[in-house]
């Protein structure tokens, strides 16, 4: 199979920087995040509270429902972007997405199944979402050792898509088990990050670290075996090490966004997309770029959510999705996933 | 002689697998909250004897098991029709979005969003829009498989995030009565639906028929398959075309029930002589298999019911990760 | 408190069905009522009552009959904790929406009560095994339960005794509601009631069937006009909108057996802690089947009772 981000050559780079377009794009994301909500506390008052001064409302808005909310997004979003560029370096697929490869719909599930088994504290869900995408990470591993998957991009992508979907169904078991319940995790299915406490960040912000060093250390082999495995084993690597800490890296990632945000479509997919086009075939830039990308997408979905729906909020989850569908058409109509 | 003994290898698969069906149907026609016995069942099918065996049997079940029967033929007719159009055992309609995009229309429906129309009416225009929707998108190689297949993959997210919105911004209630047509039941289906799924069915499988000598040559490659005199565009276009109705018109009936147009193509591939695709083997698998699921989801938490679209996910949830695992797993040949 | 309630109501009722019962026989011969699928006839004193609605379930207690069958609550295993005991060794016949009609049929029922959202071909199935009552009577307004309890006891043979609850009722809501008028000064009886969620809370309308007993018993229940008309239900908020919600009184349905379990986990949000009631210590956790799902007379009582309580705790 050729490499299909071989065959891009950003001419944009040449142009302006990614980079710091990119940090700036994510700034502006959060700045925004922070100023615009679903409530009466406009962007003028924001920026008053900002600034050190404005009233008593606009100060709690801004400084315990925006900020906490902005902070929870980022590493969402961070952790989303990284998890969807390795999955697809690891595959060489340009659909690989945690949500469509099922990962995000393991994590959830666990989670369902959890919530139902009484769990409530944030360090156990985060705990449990890790495994349930480790389980559907590694899911995806063998599916794609047998022969049929690894060679056809589409083929893995409609394999996560069925498990997605059963992992769906059987959450619809639980909650018909457990109507209680069923009301929690009704919401949080939808995904969303609204009403998340600085305290379920902290929770999830050990294991982010730690995938991040993961990702520190595996990026360099990661580049080389996208040149093969013979040549990465030629230059010293593992290719069977490298793959089982990439799958530990994403289940971590994905766990620990699935536990903070409920499973988000898209994400994965759209944020590595560009970066790839921004960046071009070396995963370690691509990486680079979905550093400040990610959290800038998410941010914007979800200033999107707040905005579009008040007085009420939009679920995150349809946000990806109505952004994200539209890109994944796009991947499809360039045309180089090889046919069925 | 070999080549007679395939022949009756296909014949048997059928017969077998009309036998379990009808036992299948037998069973659910005889159980249940009030138990018939075997003999008052065919007096009751006959409209004789014990009034209330008559009319539980003829009035309740009978109904239930055949809208059941049709569903469940025409989800595994439309999965085999796909799966071999797209070379692939994993395409069933269910994962293009098809079903998604009907359930939120359905759902639309319940919820009371102001639209009046029939949910079984609403689910097959949901069909209908996301299958124009992703031929739209895919361009013009709509037919050509895996465009269209991606294409419905993101209609389908787009139909299911909607769907997850309308659920969580309703009341509890309203929620509580779309559930069904997020997981597929059989309790409260429209009789209109069902008499237009009949028709459907029919005609759609002598179309899969007819089709089938054409289905046939698609197992090999696209030039082989040309060389064989198959016009590619046209089988696959009106295929497509066949498993979109008999999708959208099951969806009408029963709400999106997994599964069954995956493991019911796999059972009658099985069974059958390799080298055909199994369309009435499929057809009949399907029958059979939501048959029985309906009548365990009736029988196994009495005197409340479980839909029949959990029972299928339950039992499709093993093999599907099994046929995922197996290293040694075959594309669709 | 509320069970007790509920007993000496039927204990009265009993008395007065004793005397009542042959005049009412007599006139209970053949009632013609007007149903959403048309006229229906019933004859006779109904005794195997079956009940596919909660607020069928609750009106027909109220006026003295025991239903063979019922539903479950939304969300329960067995019919509203409420009413549990009055309904006593009562048949489950499904939920609500996804109805087991052969265990409908199993007993031999002779009227059916169902809800208005009975399809047309559920209803054919099931007026053939009883005559069944779908009530046309419009849903989500001041008098809904009213009309229904009206309708079904009209049904059942007893109007009379349907009159007297609804005095009892009224009646009862005019005690608490002096005592509500009694000890809260009229500019602090705003009231809203809602579901909290970590996501914000769903404020409920002001047209649900308990936010009517509230005001009944002399609450101002406010749901910041956030839900729209034709969306009778409920609606979710952003936490940044608190101030919509930001009452003097919250009734905060949990679906928790244990109430406190929902307070506690709202009162861990920041914003929860911002609202004047949780300050005034004017949250009052109440159950989510009673108030978010039931209706009917005896739910308007067991809702009076929680209200009283509710002052009675009161600093």
């Amino acid at each position: 199979m050729t490499d299909y981000a071989c065959q891009r050559t950003p001419e944009s780079r040449a142009l302006v920087p990614p980079l710091p377009v990119a940090v700036f794009f994510a700034l502006a994301a959060a700045m925004a995040s922070l100023l615009w909500g679903a409530g009466p506390v406009g962007p003028l008052e924001a920026w008053q509270v900002l600034t050190g001064s404005g009233g008593d409302e606009a100060r709690f808005v801004v400084m315990e429902l925006r900020l906490p909310r902005m902070a929870t997004a980022m590493a969402t979003g961070l952790a989303l972007a990284v998890a969807g560029a390795l999955l697809q370096a690891l595959t060489r697929n340009p659909l690989a997405e945690p949500g469509l490869l099922g990962v995000s719909g393991g994590s959830a599930f666990a989670v369902t199944l959890a919530i139902l088994l009484g769990a409530s504290s944030a360090t156990m869900t985060t705990l449990v979402a890790q495994a349930g995408a480790l389980a559907g990470c590694s899911l995806v591993m063998l599916a794609t050792r047998s022969r049929g998957l690894a060679a056809d991009p589409v083929r893995l992508v409609l394999a996560g898509a069925t498990v997605t979907g059963l992992l769906l169904s059987l959450t619809s078991v639980m909650m018909l088990a457990d109507q209680r319940a069923a009301d929690e995790i009704r919401f949080w299915i939808t995904g969303s990050i609204a009403g998340t406490s600085l305290a379920d960040l902290v929770a999830v912000l050990p294991s982010m670290a730690l995938a991040g060093v993961l990702v520190v250390i595996v990026a360099s082999p990661l580049a080389a075996l996208s040149l093969g495995e013979r040549a990465a084993m030629g230059l010293g690597h593992r290719p069977g090490r490298i793959r089982a800490l990439v799958v530990v890296s994403v289940a971590l990632l994905v766990g620990g966004a699935t536990a903070l945000a409920g499973p988000l479509v898209f994400a994965g997919l759209v944020v590595p997309f560009i970066a790839r086009a921004l960046a071009g075939p070396d995963i370690r830039k691509t990486l680079r770029l979905c550093l400040p990308i990610g959290p800038g997408m998410i941010l914007v979905a979800d200033t999107l959510a707040r905005v579009i729906g008040a007085p009420a909020e939009l679920p995150l989850g349809v946000i990806t999705a109505m952004l994200g569908a539209p890109v994944l058409l796009i991947i499809v109509r360039s045309g180089r996933i090889p046919t069925l | 002689m070999s080549e007679l003994l395939i022949q009756h290898r296909n014949i048997a698969a059928n017969l077998v697998l009309a036998a379990t069906l009808s036992l299948a149907m037998a069973m659910a026609l005889a159980l249940g909250t009030v138990s018939v016995p075997l003999d008052g069942l065919w007096d009751a099918l006959l409209g004789q004897g014990n009034a209330m065996h008559r009319f539980v049997v003829q009035e309740l079940r009978l109904p239930r098991v055949l809208a059941g029967a049709l569903t469940g033929a025409a989800f595994a007719l439309a999965g085999c029709l796909m799966q071999t159009v797209a070379r692939n055992r994993l395409a069933t309609p269910g994962i293009i979005g098809i079903d998604n995009a009907a359930t939120a229309f359905a759902v639309a429906s319940v919820v009371g969003t102001g639209i009046s129309l029939a949910p079984s009416a609403m689910a097959l225009g949901g069909a209908a829009t996301a299958t124009a929707l992703a031929f739209g998108l895919a361009g013009a190689n709509g037919t050509r498989g895996y465009r269209f297949i991606i294409a419905g993959l993101g209609i389908g997210a787009i139909a299911g995030a909607t769907t997850q919105v309308m659920l969580s911004r309703v009341a509890i209630d309203a929620a509580n009565a779309a559930f069904p047509w997020t997981v597929g039941s059989l309790n409260a289906r429209s009789a209109t639906a069902v008499s237009v799924l009949a028709v459907g069915l029919v005609t759609g499988w002598i179309a899969a028929l007819l089709l089938g000598p054409s289905l046939n040559t698609l197992q090999f490659s696209d030039p082989v398959a040309i060389n064989l005199g198959t016009q590619l565009k046209r089988v696959r276009t009106l295929s497509l075309a066949c498993a979109v109705l008999l999708t959208g018109l099951a969806v009408a009936v029963a709400g999106p029930v997994g599964m069954i147009a995956l493991l019911a193509p796999e059972l009658a591939r099985a069974l059958s002589r390799p080298g055909r695709v199994p369309l009435t083997a499929s057809a009949l698998a399907g029958a059979g298999f939501m048959v029985t699921a309906d009548l365990a989801g009736r029988l196994l938490l009495a005197p409340l019911e479980l839909p029949v679209g959990l029972i299928t996910a339950i039992v499709g949830a093993p093999y599907l990760i099994w046929i995922l695992v197996k290293p040694s797993s075959r594309s669709l040949t | 408190m509320q069970t007790s309630l509920i007993h000496r109501v039927r204990q009265g009722l009993a008395a007065g069905l004793a005397m009542l019962a042959i005049s009412q026989n007599a006139l209970a011969e053949t009632r013609t009522i007007e149903t959403l699928y048309g006229d229906v006839i019933v004859e006779g004193q109904p005794e195997r009552v079956v009940t596919l609605y909660e607020g069928a379930l609750d009106s027909a207690i109220a006026v003295g009959v025991q239903p063979v069958g019922a539903i479950i609550t939304r969300g329960g295993q067995h019919v509203a904790g409420y009413i549990r005991e009055a309904a006593g060794d009562i048949a489950i016949v499904g939920a609500p929406g996804e109805t087991n009609l052969e265990a409908v049929l199993a007993l031999q029922p002779d009227l059916i009560l169902a809800t208005r959202q009975t399809s047309r071909d559920q209803y054919e199935l099931l007026s053939q095994m009883a005559p069944t009552i779908v009530l046309d009577v419009p849903m989500f307004r001041q008098d809904t339960w009213k009309q229904e309890l009206a309708g079904f006891a009209r049904a059942l043979g007893r109007e009379g005794q349907a009159n007297d609850v609804i005095a009892r009722v009224g009646q009862r809501a005019k005690e608490v509601r002096k005592k509500v008028t009694g000890s809260i000064p009229e500019q602090q009886r705003d009231t809203a009631l809602v579901r909290w969620m970590p996501q914000g809370p769903l404020v409920m309308s002001e047209n649900l069937f308990s936010a009517t007993v509230l005001a009944s018993a002399g609450f101002e229940v406010e749901d910041g006009d956030i839900v729209k008309e034709g969306r009778p239900h409920s609606q979710p908020l952003s936490q940044e909108n608190l101030s919509l919600m930001d009452q003097e009184w919250i009734f905060l349905a949990t679906i928790n057996d244990d109430g406190r379990e929902a307070l506690d986990a709202a009162r861990q949000s920041p914003a929860f802690k911002r609202l004047k009631a949780h300050s005034d210590d004017r949250v009052v956790p109440v159950d989510g089947h009673l108030w978010t799902s039931a209706s009917g007379p005896l739910a308007a009582l067991a809702i009076l009772d929680d209200i009283e309580n509710a002052l009675s705790q009161q600093p």
